[in-house]
């Protein structure tokens, strides 16, 4: 129970941590919208008038109170671009961003651990050396690169003309395949370089470990207990890792993904936002990934206790 | 045989731990070139045609503009050395310390409280927290690599901070303590040590990803403001390769990739090297 | 605990490979069936055009429709007075929903406009019973004055500041819509009056802006701010689907039928015979039941996108031209390309420049005499020392025109026999004024190059370094000052922040007027006069042709204040962009993407259902 409430009480203390330097990044020195809301020959009252409605001419207290009150009471406003309501706004692109995300960061993931296991058993030999060969090839390769590669290839007449070009046109499962394809396979063969070798990594480390060494001195057979140890005791590193990529992959990374894609995801929607200074946007994003991070951290402390006793 | 001299022995033995050294160390020489001015000065010249292809003048061919793509690649080394080196030495050294002191002083309130500056950083969005401190700072060069310090240095964080408090735990620990010896020194000069595998892979990510990061970043406008960088280059190049001129791409991703491969044989043989509990696996 | 020690990591491994070897074969065989439906289109007669645009509008209100791709969406969600003619060129004005052209008065100050009766608002739950009533002319007054108020954040209010009686006290008095405006009145139902100050002849082609679309009040306060996204207007489509993406506009069925007239719409065979469009004759627009456009701004997608036959319509990014076209001048696609496309060269209505801020006492006007000669001389050295001809070819594809000043080939008054020496690059003459007054490299100042941060103007940047370089002007003493985005290089510029100035200016209408006025003294910055140029002469010459109503002695002028600018050298001016659209052949339309932009959607027509398979 205390450790729940002291779990909530940091949780608390996170989100004010956040919401101030965010606030004070992106609010306070953020690009004034102002510029890109006037019309052509503005006057200075023109500029003054919009300005006092986008309220930039209030102190930085009042602005960032009244911030906390409307994550509080979750009155997100609207864009100050479309009017749209931010909530709506919401509503409408983040399931988009996550069934686009989803496919590929689970399945880049499970093929990294899989292969990193696989690469850490026969470490020395061939294939560990032809799986430690591709992953750093393929961490080698920009994003960019595989996704302007992927496209030529895959959607247009030049290459095999299989899958949409761009675009989110998701009626039904079918379609749905058709344009999480060329995506997923564009995050897959970018994350997984990185995953395979940071698995390996992570079991190699492990097997180094006295208590493997033990197991094996007590006769336990290579492939199935040492996995058996050597997973379980990496737990901790592994789940770590999936679990704080996942607002990195999430936000960050769809973004050049819909960006390219034509995909109307809350990534896109976001970085819009930030290089136009729309505040309730970012405002609330900002906010609810805060709160969303917070549960995933409380969540994955209480992986940790229930995967290795020795964290105290 | 001394330790160094075992660990270096070992090194030579590891022929593609080898051969990433040696990469690295050439593309580090020709980073001192373009420093010292001998090499890749004629990065901005637009002396060439358009879209020249490779010739005697111009080894790689021209740009749209008809700079020479040669120039620009290496002129470029020298862009990845500074992002590279700067960012993640400082990130993992930045990752070290406070994770070490998280991981020792784990559950006060130094540890909570680097726990919270981590969580806090963790939160937001990287591109976003990149774009909010090059706007913050009005366009200055550091803006990227602070940005990308100030993230980076998480993971390591974490990772030393859960290594140490497992350490912490040992029994060479637990003697050095009821022996006496000061917190501090136990942390930096033993603990700290052990997990210096940690540091390392972390740093050569680091490395990598700064670079792959100012990739991303130059696309979007963010990244290098003066001056070449493979990023540029490949920002150029997305509209090239569609006109059937590849030569941008090639060039810029070509040196990429065997940098980084370089610099990922070589610390992947470095922490061969340097694991004293190699198991013979 | 027990459980992790069931998995198997060897098991996982084939399990998961299998499963990627399931999907990936479910993948393909859904696409195989799904390829038949999605690029043939369905049996009946519905048809689709699927419009393609390198921008997105974040906007529908007409009230900030202050980007052509806004512009676009609200010509076709809502009415307004005027339009231009589908195929004239010139371009004219023709009456859309206004019942023909106003009657001026014999001062050119009053200006009386009937509409046409019985249009009706579409169907919303904005309305009592959601029904959409009439269109009177008091929601034209309306529409005007929430230009004037400033909780509408308009952005076209300029258009009409100072020009109409009563409207800025109006404002001032803090915007009652209750309020009557002296020279913005509804008559009747049908009949509206604007009088003004002193005489604006450009008025009526203010009438044929997204900006003075028709909205109706009720959905303004039902909708509150979320009317930006939810229009409800009386123009040929209504809206179903909105995001950053994509914009889907369905027919509207209410639409006001006008049947298509070649002749009133300005047909002329031997300009518009190869487009099909003579079966369109008597027929009643809009011809296509539905319009998807894409919002794509990356030029690799959006010309990937079109070569894969996902769009009807592609503004061809600069970098494929080498691939599509057979010749330049005239613009002729390849062979294979001719076969399935038709294309047009449109010469864009307006032009880029390079302002200095004439207010930067390092570059522009100086308080002693001496210096500021010495500074005009620098200027006009940098524009000699400027190669317009590599500009074009590198960046243009060399079809763009390159003019002197700042009267740009679109406006009617453009003066087609200008002296191309102007343009010229003169090194020799250059480096003369450069010695002639004392400038070397030593003394030279830094010359900050504003813009926004992307790939083309970098590299426009370091292309004007180095034509600089020729003239000696070292590297390191011309540096980038770049923006994150527009806005942020507009704040900056806007507050002259910024030495030199890179921008472009799409003109409102087709009168020189609206260039010039670029240069007028009281427009200097936050206006958009971003040069912040004053010369007496020119101002007089403005004020007095700004109220003239097109004629010789009018252009005469404008070509006179044109010559003063060039003189001063005040901007490296400047070249019109001409762009290339294609679309399939099976469409019968003349796109546009100027004047009559978007005006023309509704005349998109698809080819007959049995001439082939084609798709629509």
């Amino acid at each position: 129970m205390r450790f729940a409430l002291s779990k909530i009480a940091h949780g608390l203390l996170l989100i004010l941590g956040v919401t101030l330097i965010s606030f004070t990044l992106m609010v306070w020195f953020g690009p004034d919208q102002t510029y890109s809301l006037v019309g052509k020959n503005a006057t200075p009252e023109q500029i003054a008038e919009i300005r006092h409605e986008l309220g930039y001419d209030q102190p930085f207290a009042r602005r960032y109170g009244g911030y906390l009150a409307q994550l509080f009471t979750l009155n997100l406003g609207a864009s100050n671009s479309s009017g749209e309501p931010v909530s709506q706004i919401l509503k409408r692109t983040v399931p988009v961003t996550l069934a686009l995300m989803i496919p590929g960061f689970v399945l880049g993931n499970l093929l990294g651990i899989a292969l990193g296991l696989l690469s850490a058993q026969h470490k020395g030999r061939w294939i560990d050396r032809l799986v430690t060969g591709l992953s750093v090839t393929g961490m080698s390769i920009s994003f960019l690169v595989i996704i302007i590669f992927l496209q030529v290839l895959l959607s247009t007449p030049y290459g095999l003309n299989l899958f949409p070009v761009r675009g989110w046109q998701v009626d039904d499962p079918g379609s749905y395949l058709r344009y999480v394809a060329v995506p997923t396979l564009s995050l897959v063969f970018v994350t997984l370089g990185y995953n395979t070798r940071f698995y390996r990594a992570v079991f190699v480390e492990e097997s180094g470990r006295d208590h493997i060494r033990t197991a094996r001195a007590f006769g336990a057979s290579t492939a199935t207990i040492l996995w058996k140890h050597v997973l379980k005791n990496s737990m901790v590193p592994v789940l770590t890792r999936i679990m704080f990529s996942i607002p990195l992959v999430v936000i960050s990374g769809s973004l050049l993904i819909e960006s390219y894609f034509g995909i109307p995801g809350v990534g896109k929607v976001t970085f819009d936002a930030i290089t136009s200074g729309d505040q309730p946007v970012l405002k609330a994003v900002v906010g609810l990934t805060a709160v969303a991070f917070v549960l995933i951290q409380i969540l994955t402390d209480f992986i940790y206790k229930l995967v290795d006793p020795r964290i105290a | 045989m001394d330790p160094a001299n075992r660990t270096w022995q070992r090194l030579r033995k590891d022929k593609a731990g080898f051969m990433g050294l040696v990469i690295v160390l050439a593309f580090f020489l020709i980073a001192l070139g373009v420093w010292s001015g001998i090499l890749g000065q004629g990065w901005s010249e637009a002396g060439g045609g358009r879209w020249e292809a490779p010739g005697k003048a111009h080894w790689f061919g021209t740009n749209l503009l008809g700079q020479d793509i040669f120039q620009r690649a290496v002129y470029s080394v020298r862009t990845a050395f500074e992002i590279g080196f700067v960012v993640s030495v400082l990130s993992t050294l930045l990752g070290a310390i406070l994770g070490a002191l998280a991981g020792w002083y784990s559950n006060t309130w130094a540890d909570s409280t680097i726990l919270w500056i981590k969580g806090v950083l963790d939160s937001i969005p990287f591109y976003l927290f990149v774009a909010a401190v090059a706007f913050a700072l009005q366009g200055k060069p550091w803006a990227m690599h602070l940005a990308m310090i100030a993230t980076f240095w998480t993971t390591t964080g974490r990772l030393v901070r859960a290594e140490v408090m497992k350490i912490k735990s040992r029994e060479f620990i637990l003697s050095a303590r009821t022996i006496g010896l000061p917190d501090l020194l136990i942390l930096f000069r033993h603990v700290l040590p052990n997990t210096l595998h940690i540091l390392f892979i972390q740093s050569s990510i680091a490395f990598v990803a700064a670079i792959k990061t100012e990739v991303i970043l130059s696309f979007l406008g963010l990244g290098v403001q003066d001056g070449v960088s493979w990023g540029l280059m490949l920002a150029e190049s997305t509209q090239e390769v569609l006109a059937g001129h590849f030569n941008n791409f090639l060039a810029a991703s070509l040196m990429l990739f065997v940098l980084l491969m370089g610099f990922n044989l070589l610390s992947d043989a470095l922490q061969e090297a340097f694991d004293p509990q190699q198991a013979a696996l | 605990m027990t459980c992790w020690g069931k998995l198997n990591p060897v098991n996982l491994f084939r399990y998961q490979f299998a499963l990627l070897s399931a999907a990936l074969a479910a993948v393909l065989m859904l696409t195989a069936c799904d390829q038949s439906t999605d690029k043939a289109g369905p049996a009946n007669s519905f048809t689709i055009y699927r419009h393609s645009m390198d921008g997105a509008p974040s906007s529908l209100d007409p009230a900030q429709a202050s980007h052509i791709y806004a512009n676009f969406l609200a010509v076709n969600l809502y009415d307004t007075l005027y339009r231009y003619k589908y195929l004239a060129r010139p371009y004219q004005l023709e009456s859309n929903l206004a019942d023909g052209l106003p009657q001026v008065s014999a001062d050119g100050l009053i200006y009386t406009i009937r509409i046409k009766p019985g249009v009706h608002f579409i169907d919303d739950p904005a309305f009592p019973e959601g029904k959409g009533r009439v269109v009177r002319a008091e929601d034209f007054v309306y529409s005007i004055k929430r230009h004037f108020d400033p909780r509408t954040r308009a952005q076209g209010a300029w258009l009409w500041q100072g020009r109409i009686v009563g409207l800025d006290s109006w404002k001032e008095d803090g915007s009652d819509y209750d309020r009557e405006v002296p020279g913005l009145k509804a008559l009747d139902d049908r009949t509206l009056q604007i009088q003004l100050i002193s005489p604006f002849p450009q008025l009526t082609h203010t009438l044929a802006q997204g900006f003075s679309a028709i909205v109706p009040r009720e959905a303004v306060e039902y909708y509150g701010q979320e009317f930006a996204i939810h229009p409800v207007g009386s123009g040929p489509y209504r809206l179903t689907l909105f995001n950053s993406a994509s914009a889907v506009l369905v027919r509207n069925s209410h639409f006001r039928e006008e049947p298509f007239s070649l002749e009133a719409e300005g047909y002329d065979p031997d300009m518009h015979g190869q487009f099909g469009l003579e079966r369109l004759e008597g027929r009643i627009p809009p011809f296509t039941d539905r319009i998807e456009i894409e919002f794509i701004a990356e030029d690799a997608s959006r010309w990937n996108a079109f070569i894969a036959g996902e769009l009807d319509f592609v503004k061809v990014p600069v970098s494929q031209f080498d691939q599509v076209l057979q010749s330049r001048e005239p613009p002729v696609l390849k062979p294979a390309l001719a076969e399935q496309y038709h294309l047009i060269s449109n010469l864009e209505s307006g032009f880029v420049h390079t302002d200095f801020n004439m207010d930067d006492p390092r570059i522009g006007y100086h308080p002693d005499p001496e210096q500021n000669i010495r500074n005009k001389a620098l200027r006009c050295a940098i524009i000699k020392a400027f190669d317009w001809q590599k500009r074009n070819e590198v960046f243009y594809y060399g079809i763009g025109q390159v003019f002197a000043g700042i009267i740009p080939p679109a406006a009617p008054e453009f003066d087609t026999r200008q002296d191309p020496a102007l343009v010229a690059r003169d090194l020799d003459g250059a480096r003369e004024l450069l010695s002639a007054h004392g400038w070397h490299t030593g003394n030279l100042p830094v010359l900050e190059y504003g813009f926004p941060a992307n790939v083309t103007e970098r590299q426009m940047f370091e292309q004007f370094r180095s034509f600089m370089g020729e003239i000696g002007y070292p590297a390191d003493k011309i540096r980038p000052l770049t923006f994150a985005t527009y806005g942020d290089y507009a704040r900056a510029f806007l507050n002259r922040e910024v030495m030199l100035i890179t921008t472009g200016w799409t003109m409102d209408y087709p009168d020189a007027e609206n260039t010039v006025q670029l240069f007028f003294g009281p427009n200097s910055s936050p206006g958009s006069n971003s040069a912040n140029y004053s010369n007496r002469e020119f101002d007089r010459l403005y004020r007095s042709s700004s109220s003239m109503q097109a004629s010789d002695m009018r252009t005469a002028m404008y070509r006179n204040m044109n010559e003063i600018v060039i003189d001063d050298c005040a901007t490296i001016s400047g070249v019109s962009r001409r762009m290339i659209l294609l679309w399939p052949r099976d469409l019968a339309v003349l796109p546009d993407r100027s004047f009559t932009g978007g005006f023309f959607f509704r005349f998109v027509a698809a080819a007959e259902p049995d001439t082939g398979e084609a798709p629509q």
